[in-house]
């Protein structure tokens, strides 16, 4: 093999290394957010919901923290988010306690529910002290 | 006088006249030129590397086999310089002004090839410079460039990073260890898979291709590099205006050593002439006295 063969197939080898690289980088979870907030709007379902039973929201809750677990890491690990400025980006990182809900509970040793209401501002207090009217 | 002299003075004396007037001269507007293009490919390059593909582009340009070939023009001329320098030393006579003429001569062919050379320098180096100019706003474009929105959005982003670090080992904790809840397939293959980016990691910073990022010993960004690059442009423009000052002290001295030799012929030329000293009236006194 001529040096200039040679030559030529190194460069074919560092291009070919380069492109795939380049390829690695990019991003792999372009829909991490969407897919938190799925998970976190059936949550929230869960905990709203009117019409079930103290143990089937539970159930329905738990079910969900461990995805939810995952989902929240992926999201904030995701490289490909730094600077993304969608409305659904903004808007998950703007408040911590409500996007990455499992992780802020945890953090401050209480229930997934309990940390979502007070991150609403929503206590015992401020929903007794409501008054029925007209909007 | 005789024409041979007549010739050498009035060669010196256009030698003087020229250098004097022109010490540095306008730039021949037909020389080679060099044109690199920042692409992408340049933006993307590690920061050595992208210093080495700028000089490999100027070597394999007109502008830089014209530098080469004037280089060597100008080492020959240096040769015969000295080798006239040497002959002048040992010569006397009409072969040590014909020496002396060739050897004025020589020195303004010097002066010009390093003109030349000069402005092809300050071309390279001008063009070089524009480049990294405008590498080092496509950089700032890349990496910069963040609206006060984006830059909040970012500052989160950095902030819930930060939180969710120093978080995260006492959730694991929390929710594992107390609450016993299983863990995932996505938390399992994740530790392992950090663990292999880390070593890959490790080994891409020690690489010594990557570390071509590192000047004097530190290690720099590219962005930072490149704006040394740029500092070391403008040195080196300062540098080539400081050696035209050169040259052009050089000339003058090539102009006057060209006077004092157009008087040396002048005047050697006179005493060899027949013309009479004027007569002293005085001299001629004791004619008139002594009838």
């Amino acid at each position: 093999m001529s040096f200039h063969t040679k030559l030529r197939h190194l460069a074919i080898a560092a291009a070919a290394a380069a492109s795939i690289a380049l390829v690695s980088t990019t991003p792999a979870n372009a829909g991490s957010v969407e897919n938190l907030e799925r998970e976190r709007a059936m949550v929230l379902q869960a905990i709203l919901m009117p019409d079930l039973g103290p143990d089937e929201r539970v159930s329905k809750i738990g079910a969900s923290q461990r995805r939810l677990i995952d989902l929240e890491r992926i999201v904030l690990r995701d490289d490909s988010l730094t600077g993304r400025a969608t409305p659904a980006v903004r808007k998950a990182f703007a408040n911590y306690d409500l996007t990455f809900l499992m992780h802020a509970a945890t953090e401050k040793k209480m229930l997934l529910v309990d940390n979502w209401f007070t991150a609403m501002g929503l206590t015992t207090q401020s929903i007794m002290a409501t008054r029925t009217g007209p909007r | 006088m005789n024409m041979h002299k007549l010739k050498l003075l009035a060669g010196s004396a256009l030698v003087g006249v020229v250098l004097a007037a022109t010490p540095v001269a306008a730039a021949n507007p037909g020389t080679p030129t060099w044109q690199p293009k920042v692409s992408e490919r340049l933006v993307k390059l590690p920061p050595a590397y992208m210093k080495k593909s700028l000089d490999r582009d100027f070597a394999r340009s007109a502008l830089g086999q014209a530098v080469q070939d004037i280089e060597r023009e100008i080492a020959l001329k240096t040769q015969t310089l000295a080798d006239l320098q040497r002959a002048t030393e040992q010569a006397d006579g009409d072969v040590l002004i014909e020496l002396k003429h060739q050897f004025l001569a020589e020195k303004r062919g010097y002066l010009d090839l390093m003109q030349q050379k000069q402005d092809m320098q300050r071309k390279q180096v001008a063009t070089r410079h524009r480049v990294l100019e405008k590498l080092l706003a496509k950089l700032n474009r890349k990496s910069g460039g963040l609206n006060p929105a984006r830059q909040k959005l970012v500052d989160q982003q950095s902030a819930a990073r930060q939180r969710f670090n120093a978080s995260a080992s006492k959730v694991d904790m929390n929710l594992f260890a107390e609450q016993d809840l299983p863990e995932s397939k996505y938390s399992r293959e994740y530790g392992k898979n950090l663990q292999a980016i880390q070593s890959l990691v490790a080994a891409i910073k020690s690489h010594p291709m990557n570390s071509q990022g590192a000047l004097d010993g530190d290690d720099i960004s590219k962005p930072e590099y490149v704006r040394r690059m740029v500092a070391d442009a403008e040195a080196e423009l300062a540098l080539i205006d400081q050696e035209s000052q050169i040259l052009g002290f050089m000339a003058k001295i090539v102009a006057l050593d060209a006077m004092v030799l157009s008087e040396e012929i002048a005047d050697s030329d006179y005493a060899d002439s027949d013309v009479t000293e004027p007569n002293d009236i005085t001299n001629v006194v004791n004619l008139f006295v002594n009838n």
